[in-house]
């Protein structure tokens, strides 16, 4: 089944130093799916696997995903091949958006801290603050020209956007930046290199839990069962074994094993991914199967496991 | 009228002349492609034994997020206009139209007891294979907590027997 969105390049532009922006679209220009400020996509790099990016464009363009990419220099293969081989016209395989940095509904002020190519997400969310009318700042520090330099000029007239360039200036305090937070109705982003991010985390650590956001690339995960604890897997015909962490999925694991599991819903309910266990707890959360037929069977798109080890046959 | 046998009144029989029902189509939508969201139409035209044209499970040119396992009863889903209000009610979730990601919404038919049987949409004829389940994959793309809402009231699946073109206000009626 396609997991995955079939987009095309409409437009691959040069967007600061070793930034390049890329524009993508549905090849007949049907709408794409809504998505909210802060969402980053998974992108398929052929021969690679996928690597996320934050999306920058304006969640108001129903037609358009915009992203950024900075050349890396230790590039793992992402960046590398959105510079040199993705060209205009090319078809990109993605993830639905997902947001794991939200803007924080609750609050009036939102001061945004921005570390290099960490500024995309705030691009987003900039565009949405406008149309709230909320109070917004966003700073953002690089060496010598920003990334999305042309993107940040846009938005030069509202006075909300200040550039740190560090190779002229000292890098601000803390106490600047954050606009002498913590304060009622404020929140605080900060989306940067991990240093940065510690850095901030260290600075904002007395503030009031819920008041401060940092955007980092680590997938969801299901949340863990009660009772749930990491386990072994073990397939039954084959003797191979694959460690599964609490709340992960054991669907996805036997996958990885190899295994051909059928799946549908991956909610619990329909039944397709039912499997037979013959060691082990499993913790049952399917709504599909009679007490009887849990003595031997669970569902793996939603089971989890109690003992340290559980085999299946599958 | 001839007057009424002690066998004709029994209930069964009753049952049986009962008036049935008679709904209408109130929305129509198609996608392309999986994910994609699902856009209004006043008319779609349905190809019998295939799909609907410019759907993403039109056999011959499936790009659904299911696509990869065929299915000959998927080629036009429905879901009642009443399941939605009921969602609104049991579960305070606004589900639109355009949200359940089945093609016909309708008004008035009961869908859930459809399941091998035959009816009519406008000037084409179907015949249902099986209810639709939810999948966690709609509140992928929604954002909305609805899964749960959906269970048991998730829309029918049909096969086309009789292709044409559908309008918005048709007339869906027994076969």
């Amino acid at each position: 089944m396609p997991q995955h969105i079939t987009l095309v390049v409409r437009q691959a532009i040069p967007d600061g130093p070793g930034t390049r922006r890329i524009v993508l679209q549905d090849p007949d220009g049907w709408p794409l799916p809504r998505w909210k400020p802060g969402a980053h996509l998974d992108i398929h790099v052929p021969g690679i696997g996928h690597r996320a990016y934050s999306m920058c464009g304006d969640t108001a363009r129903s037609d358009t995903w915009e992203i950024a990419v900075k050349r890396e220099t230790h590039s793992r293969g992402g960046s590398a091949w959105v510079h040199d081989v993705l060209k205009e016209g090319d078809a990109v395989a993605a993830s639905m958006p997902r947001c794991t940095f939200p803007i924080a509904d609750g609050a009036t002020r939102h001061v945004m801290v921005a570390g290099g190519i960490g500024v995309t997400p705030f691009l987003a969310m900039a565009c949405e603050f406008e149309r709230r009318g909320a109070e917004w700042a966003l700073h953002v520090l690089s060496r010598g020209e920003p990334p999305c330099a042309t993107a940040l000029a846009g938005w030069a007239h509202t006075g909300r956007i200040r550039i740190h360039d560090t190779t002229k200036v000292a890098r601000p305090s803390w106490a600047e930046l954050l606009d002498g937070g913590p304060a009622p109705d404020l929140h605080a982003y900060c989306c940067g290199p991990q240093a940065m991010l510690d850095s901030f985390g260290e600075a904002t650590a007395a503030w009031p839990t819920g008041t401060t956001s940092i955007e980092h690339f680590v997938p969801p995960t299901l949340p863990a069962a009660e009772g749930a604890k990491p386990y072994m897997l073990c397939r039954s015909p084959t003797g191979a074994e694959i460690e599964v962490e609490a709340g992960g999925s054991m669907l996805a694991a036997l996958w990885e094993l190899g295994a051909k599991v059928d799946a549908s819903c991956e909610g619990g309910i329909c039944g397709a991914c039912e499997v037979r266990w013959l060691e082990g707890e499993p913790i049952h959360r399917d709504r599909v199967l009679s007490p009887e037929r849990r003595r031997t069977h669970l569902m793996a798109c939603v089971a989890q496991c109690a003992s340290e080890r559980l085999v299946v046959e599958a | 009228m001839p007057e009424a046998t002690a066998e004709t009144s029994r209930p069964e029989r009753a049952f049986q002349r009962a008036p049935s029902w008679n709904g209408a189509v109130t929305h129509l939508h198609i996608t392309p492609r999986a994910f994609l969201p699902m856009r209004a139409q006043e008319s779609v035209e349905l190809v019998a034994g295939r799909g609907i044209a410019g759907d993403r499970y039109m056999l011959g040119i499936e790009q659904g997020y299911y696509s990869e396992k065929p299915e000959e009863g998927r080629q036009v889903t429905l879901f009642e206009s009443e399941a939605l209000e009921a969602i609104l009610r049991d579960y305070k979730v606004e589900l639109l139209p355009e949200e359940h990601r089945r093609n016909i919404t309708t008004r008035g038919v009961p869908l859930n007891w459809l399941v091998g049987k035959r009816f009519r949409i406008g000037p084409c004829l179907v015949e249902a294979t099986r209810l639709s389940v939810p999948c966690r994959h709609i509140e992928q793309i929604l954002d909305k907590q609805v899964f749960d809402a959906m269970v048991h009231r998730s829309g029918l699946n049909c096969r086309i027997l009789v292709g044409g073109t559908v309008r918005v206000g048709d007339e869906i009626r027994p076969e």
